[in-house]
């Protein structure tokens, strides 16, 4: 085991040593003797949008097995709280944001590694209601009829949130008012997609809308998936972060994201990994 | 500006306070009087909620009382209500987590009351219920009106279990500390200002109104 860690931190010297000359001499330089002098501390830290809560952390575990010197440390929430964090100066290696619109900000606001986003999964939007489905939801097309009746409110993210923003886009396409059915007290905004997924499962609201993966992680039932139409492609891009200090390691967790393994373990949520 | 949330806040405030009122000295009453070691025990289960996480609190709360759970079930069931996602929803929490402050601070001034002007009133032949509310009440009254105020500037700001029991629905279960973590959310820096100036304002009242009270106290 211990010069299995030997080799590992040799091969990782050498691909710190070997990669990424034009960006960043010095931490190239770095890079293998702080891998020498602190063995085992290296942590990468991935900032990653809500809905990969699951998915993630059982790879991470996963790739920490096979790379005893890497420590993947998570932080889950709302994408665009996330994108908040990082512009106010957090630590974050990586960032996997669940829609383009939070990762545009962050590349147009200089924090992204240029080169190294990609666009790394696929998600879909869809209705999801509480266990017995008291309320009888049966497709978005019923949302025009049922939302009014506001007694037990509907959830959704609220506008900051990736899974808020394509509720907006659904309700615009069925010709809803989102204001108006806010102002009737019809809506409850959840901060994130999980909070809005315990609502749903907790049979505290009518029905809400969340990614497909999040009802399958927590077993809701599903009776509409949200077409391109209504709301676009649900894409999930990915890219290091400009002040990371561990590019490498960095790099090596963002590859294995889309590995064959990943992709199994993606897959079983109802996720699509995208080819790069 | 919509001023729905303050208005929700301070009936939801208003009314945990004055349920928390009755509570507080029934309980604080009758803890008082226990021998020590059970006095101890209870005193550790009834102030918890003041030290516990208020999203431990929420959680809790919701394994109670969510629609699909113990007694959120049965009153869903058998009442078609749903204890959470309502406005009232939010005064479960803020009664758990304000009620402590006004128990303690009542039994704090329960226990220093002098027994022997109960025992005089005794005497001369009162009843229980007029000592209680006419002598021991009046002479405690500085202890609990702090309590009362604590309990209502706590419930007022009530945030983490709130969240969790009532989320978020404008208009209908939108509270100010709600409110103003939902712009944030969402980058409405402006409105987000009105907000907590107006919260600032309140809490500012609030103590000044403890303040003048205290001073009046010590005049007398």
């Amino acid at each position: 085991m211990r010069s299995f860690r030997k080799a590992l931190i040799l091969l990782l010297s050498g691909f710190a040593a070997g990669c990424d000359k034009p960006h960043d001499a010095g931490v190239v330089n770095e890079q293998p003797e702080k891998n020498t002098v602190k063995q085992q501390n290296v942590t990468v830290t991935v900032f990653a949008a809500a809905s990969l809560t699951e998915s993630l952390t059982m790879l991470g575990n996963k790739f920490q097995e096979k790379h005893p010197g890497i420590r993947i440390l998570f932080n889950f929430d709302s994408s665009g709280t996330l994108k908040r964090q990082i512009e106010e100066g957090a630590v974050s290696d990586i960032f996997i944001s669940a829609a383009p619109k939070q990762m545009n900000e962050l590349e147009n606001g200089g924090r992204v590694l240029s080169g190294s986003r990609i666009d790394l999964l696929e998600n879909k939007v869809t209705l999801a209601v509480p266990e017995n489905n008291q309320y009888q939801f049966n497709s978005f097309g019923d949302l025009a009829e049922k939302l009014h009746d506001c007694r037990v409110p509907f959830a959704v993210g609220n506008a900051d949130v990736p899974v808020g923003q394509y509720s907006q886009k659904i309700f615009s396409y069925l010709g809803l008012k989102q204001d108006e059915l806010e102002k009737m007290g019809c809506l409850s905004y959840g901060s994130n997609v999980k909070e809005v997924t315990i609502q749903i499962s907790e049979g505290m609201v009518t029905a809400g809308i969340v990614y497909a993966t999040d009802a399958v992680s927590a077993k809701l039932k599903v009776v509409d998936t949200a077409t391109e139409q209504m709301c676009g492609r649900v894409i999930y891009p990915a890219a290091l972060l400009k002040n990371t200090r561990v590019q490498t390691q960095a790099e090596a967790f963002l590859n294995y994201l889309s590995s064959e393994e990943a992709k199994k373990v993606f897959e079983q949520i109802g996720f699509t990994l995208l080819k790069k | 500006m919509d001023l729905y949330p303050l208005y929700n806040s301070l009936r939801i405030a208003l009314i945990s306070t004055v349920l928390i009122f009755f509570m507080g000295i029934g309980t604080a009453y009758y803890v008082a009087r226990m021998p020590k070691a059970i006095k101890g025990i209870l005193d550790v289960l009834l102030t918890v909620p003041l030290v516990l996480p208020p999203t431990v609190v929420g959680y809790l709360l919701l394994r109670f009382l969510g629609p699909h759970r113990l007694v959120g079930a049965f009153f869903f069931e058998n009442f078609d209500i749903r204890l959470t996602m309502t406005w009232w929803s939010t005064i479960f929490a803020t009664v758990v987590v304000a009620f402590p402050l006004m128990y303690r601070t009542t039994r704090g001034a329960f226990e220093s009351f002098d027994r022997n002007v109960e025992n005089a009133a005794r005497t001369l032949g009162l009843s229980g219920s007029f000592i209680f509310w006419r002598i021991r009440i009046p002479c405690c009254k500085a202890g609990i009106i702090a309590g009362l105020v604590l309990a209502f500037a706590r419930a007022l700001g009530e945030y983490g279990a709130t969240s969790m029991i009532s989320g978020y629905t404008p208009g209908i279960t939108a509270t100010i500390s709600t409110t103003v973590y939902n712009l944030w959310r969402t980058n409405n820096d402006d409105l987000a200002y009105k907000w907590v100036l107006l919260n600032l304002l309140i809490s500012a009242l609030v103590l000044v109104f403890l303040n003048l009270f205290e001073e009046r106290r010590r005049k007398s």
